[in-house]
C-alpha cells in the first residue's frame, strides 16, 4: 500500500464517527419515508423494507398540503434573502469604503446583535408584528428573517468588499466613470462569490426558521415547511411517521443538492476575483 | 494635451500635514518626474492632481482651469496604477476600450482606436486574454493602453515598473520614453528611483518629506544640486561627503588634515561646511599633496571600478572607468577637478 492509500484510510477512520453522527439521522428518514404504514414500528427495529413506496409521498403531498407549504417556504426565504442582499451592499459597501464617526461602535453593535437567540424576542417580536398588523402575514417572515440575517451578511460583505482593490474603482473613475457605474461595471462584477455565500446562508437560515414561523403564523394556509411538518407530529393522536419523513426529506433534499451544486461554482468565483 | 499648475497646495489627513505648500509648473508637452524617498507623498501629490484625493489648500489648474472641484472622471486625465488595477474580469480588448465604451463611441470608432493602441505596445496577440493570463510586462503595457486610447489631456504614471524585474524595467522605461516622444503628451511620473528619474525627465522634481527640494533638468540636479538632500539623492554611487571647517587655504576635516581648496571664497572662514565630490570626479594622482586615501573593498562591474576607501575617519566611494589593480589596504592618492567638487553649509545643508 501506498503511504497516500493509508493517509486517506487514516483519516477516514478519524472522520468516520463524525459521519455516522451526521448520517444516521438521514438514514432513518429515508428508510422510514419508503416504508410501508405497517413496517414503521417493527421490533427490533432493521434498515430493511419489504416494499419501497413512493406512493408515500404523492400521498403525503396531498394528506399535509406540502405543496401550499413549499411554496410559502420559497416565498419567504427568497423574499428574505433579496432584501437582506439589497440592505446590506449598500451597508457594507459603506462600511468598506467610507470613514465615518461611529463605524466602529456599529460593528461591535451588528456583532452583538448575533448573540442574541431570536426566542429571547419572540414575545417583542410578535407585538411588533401586531402593532403593524402583520400578524398572519407572511411579509412578517421577511422581514424579521432579512433583519436576523444582515449582522451577518454585512460582516461577510465587508470582509470580502475590503478585498477588492480600491485601486479598480479608482482606475474606473478615471476611465471617466461615475460611481454608480464603477459599482455596477466593476464592483458588484469582483463581488459576486461574496454575494453568493451571503444568499445562500440567509435563504437556508430563513428555510430553516421555526420559532418565528411558529408564532407568527396562526393559520395554516400560511404555514412555511417546518412548521407543517411540525404540525403533522404535535398534538396528534396518531402521528403518520412515513408521511413526515417523506416530507422532510422533500424539504432538505433538494435544497442541499442545488447547494452542494452552488458550491462549485461558488469556489470557481473566488478563484476568478483573485486580483493582482 | 495641456500644461499643469500647482500653486500652493497643501494636503492635510487629520491632524497630519503630508504636503507642505507645493508649487509646481508643469508645461504642455513636458515630461515631469516627481522624484523622493518613500512616504515624502509623491503619490499624494499625484493622486491630487488626478482628482482621487481632496485638496486642503491652494489649487490645481489642468490649462487654465481650476480643477480643485472637478471630480476624477471630469479631469480629462488618464492615469497607470502601480499595480496596474486591471478590471479582473475584463479581456485585454474589454479593459482598453471600457473608457471609450462610456464615452459611447462607436463601435469601429473604439475597434480601431484599440487596435492601434495595442499595436503601438504589441498587445495584438493578448486582445482576447484576461488579465490573469498576463505576465507582469504585459499587464504593464495594458495598463498603459488603457491611458493610451484616451487622448487624455495628462498621463499621471504611479511608479508604474516598481513592480517588474530589473531588466524588464530597463526595457520599458525606454519604450515609455519613446512612447512619450511620439505622442508628447503631457505626462507626471512618480518614482523612488533617481535612474528612471534621471533617464526619462525632461524635467525633475525632487521631493522630501512633504516639501520640493529642488526642480531641474537631469543634468542640472546632477551638476548644481541646491542642497545636501538632492546632492545626495540624486547620482548611483552617491556623492561623497567630508565634514570640516574652513580655514586659511582649504578645508580643516576632522581628523587636522587640510583639504586644499581652490575657492574657499565661497563661504567664510570658520564655517562649518561639508564638502561634496562625486565618486567618477575622482581620479588617481602622484601628487602627495592630495587625498590619501585607504583602499577597503574593491568592486568591479565591468563597465568600471568601484571602490571603496577611507579619508581621514570617513567613508568615501571612488569609481574608476580605467583597470587599475588595487588592493585592500593599499594607500592611494585622489584629486578632482574643483569646478567638479561642491561646498553646502553644514547648518542649512544649502548649496553655498
Ligand atoms: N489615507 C491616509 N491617511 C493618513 N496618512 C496618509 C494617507 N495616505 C498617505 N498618508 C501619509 O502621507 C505620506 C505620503 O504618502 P504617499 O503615499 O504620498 O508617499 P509616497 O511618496 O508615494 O511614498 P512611496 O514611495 O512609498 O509610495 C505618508 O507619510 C503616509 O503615511
Ligand atoms: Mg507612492
Amino acid at each position: 500500500m501506498t503511504s497516500k492509500t493509508t493517509r486517506s484510510i487514516l483519516y477516514w477512520a478519524i472522520l468516520s464517527p463524525l459521519m455516522v453522527v451526521i448520517l444516521f439521522p438521514f438514514g432513518v428518514m429515508f428508510v422510514t419515508a419508503v416504508r410501508p404504514r405497517a413496517e414503521l414500528f417493527t421490533y427490533p427495529p432493521t434498515w430493511g423494507f419489504s416494499e419501497f413506496r413512493w406512493e408515500n409521498f404523492s400521498e403525503m403531498w396531498v394528506k399535509t398540503n406540502f405543496g401550499g407549504a413549499l411554496l410559502n417556504s420559497l416565498y419567504v426565504s427568497i423574499s428574505a434573502t433579496v432584501v437582506a442582499l439589497v440592505l446590506s451592499i449598500p451597508a457594507a459597501y459603506a462600511m468598506s469604503r467610507y470613514r465615518f464617526a461611529g463605524k466602529g461602535a456599529y460593528r461591535t453593535f451588528l456583532l452583538m446583535t448575533q448573540m442574541m437567540s431570536p426566542i429571547v424576542l419572540v414575545l417583542g417580536l410578535f407585538r411588533l408584528m401586531m402593532a403593524l398588523g402583520l400578524v398572519n402575514d407572511l411579509n412578517s417572515l421577511v422581514l424579521t428573517y432579512a433583519a436576523f440575517n444582515m449582522a451577518f451578511t454585512i460582516w461577510m460583505l465587508q470582509s470580502y468588499f475590503n478585498s477588492i482593490p480600491r485601486d479598480l474603482e479608482e482606475a474606473a473613475w478615471m476611465d471617466g466613470a461615475s460611481h454608480l457605474t464603477s459599482l455596477v461595471r466593476i464592483f458588484l462584477p469582483l463581488a459576486v462569490p461574496a454575494m453568493v455565500v451571503t444568499a445562500i446562508f440567509t435563504f437556508i437560515n430563513s428555510w430553516n426558521e421555526f420559532v418565528l414561523a411558529l408564532t407568527m403564523m396562526r393559520s395554516s394556509e400560511d404555514f412555511t415547511l417546518p412548521v407543517q411538518i411540525y404540525a403533522q407530529v404535535a398534538g396528534r393522536y396518531q402521528v403518520e411517521w412515513h408521511h413526515v419523513m417523506a416530507a422532510t426529506v422533500l424539504a432538505t433534499v433538494p435544497v442541499a443538492i442545488v447547494f452542494s451544486w452552488l458550491q462549485r461554482y461558488l469556489i470557481r468565483g473566488m478563484a476568478l476575483g483573485a486580483v493582482k | 494635451m495641456s500644461s499643469v499648475t500647482i500653486r500652493g497646495v497643501r494636503k492635510k489627513y487629520g491632524a497630519m500635514d503630508v504636503l507642505h505648500g507645493i508649487d509646481l509648473e508643469i508645461r504642455d508637452r513636458e515630461f515631469v518626474v516627481l522624484v523622493g524617498p518613500s512616504g515624502c507623498g509623491k503619490s499624494t501629490l499625484l493622486r491630487m492632481i488626478a482628482g482621487l484625493e481632496s485638496i486642503s489648500a491652494g489649487d490645481i489648474l489642468i490649462g487654465d482651469r481650476v480643477v480643485n472641484d472637478v471630480p476624477a472622471k471630469a479631469r480629462d486625465i488618464a492615469m497607470v496604477f502601480q499595480n496596474y488595477a486591471l478590471y479582473p474580469h475584463m479581456s485585454v480588448y474589454e479593459n482598453m476600450s471600457f473608457s471609450l465604451r462610456l464615452k459611447r463611441m462607436t463601435k469601429d470608432v473604439i475597434d480601431r482606436k484599440v487596435r492601434e493602441a495595442a499595436e503601438i505596445l504589441n498587445l495584438s496577440k493578448f486582445l482576447d486574454r484576461s488579465p490573469r493570463q498576463l505576465s507582469g510586462g504585459q499587464r504593464q503595457r495594458v495598463a498603459m493602453g488603457r491611458a493610451l486610447v484616451r487622448d487624455a489631456q495628462v498621463f499621471l504614471f504611479d511608479e508604474p515598473l516598481s513592480n517588474l524585474d530589473a531588466k524588464l524595467r530597463v526595457v520599458m522605461r525606454t519604450e515609455i520614453k519613446a512612447l512619450h516622444q511620439r505622442l508628447q503628451t503631457t505626462s507626471v511620473y512618480v518614482t523612488h528611483d533617481q535612474i528612471e528619474a534621471m533617464t526619462m525627465a525632461d524635467r525633475i522634481v525632487v521631493m522630501n518629506a512633504g516639501r520640493i527640494e529642488q526642480i531641474g533638468t537631469p543634468l542640472e540636479l546632477y551638476d548644481t544640486p541646491a542642497n545636501l538632500f538632492v546632492a545626495d539623492f540624486i547620482g548611483s554611487p552617491s556623492m561623497n561627503f567630508l565634514r570640516g571647517t574652513l580655514d586659511n587655504g582649504g578645508l580643516r576635516l576632522a581628523d587636522g588634515t587640510l583639504l586644499p581648496l581652490e575657492k574657499v571664497g565661497r563661504g567664510t572662514l570658520g564655517q562649518k561646511v561639508v564638502f561634496g565630490i562625486r565618486p567618477e570626479h575622482l581620479v588617481l594622482s602622484e601628487d602627495s599633496r592630495n587625498l590619501a586615501a585607504e583602499v577597503e573593498v574593491v568592486e568591479p562591474t565591468g563597465a568600471n571600478i568601484q571602490v571603496y576607501a577611507k579619508v581621514a575617519g570617513s567613508p568615501l566611494c571612488a569609481v574608476f572607468t580605467e583597470r587599475h589593480d588595487f588592493r585592500p589596504g593599499q594607500r592611494i592618492m585622489l584629486s578632482w577637478d574643483y569646478e567638479r567638487s561642491h561646498l553646502f553649509d553644514d547648518a542649512t545643508g544649502q548649496r553655498l
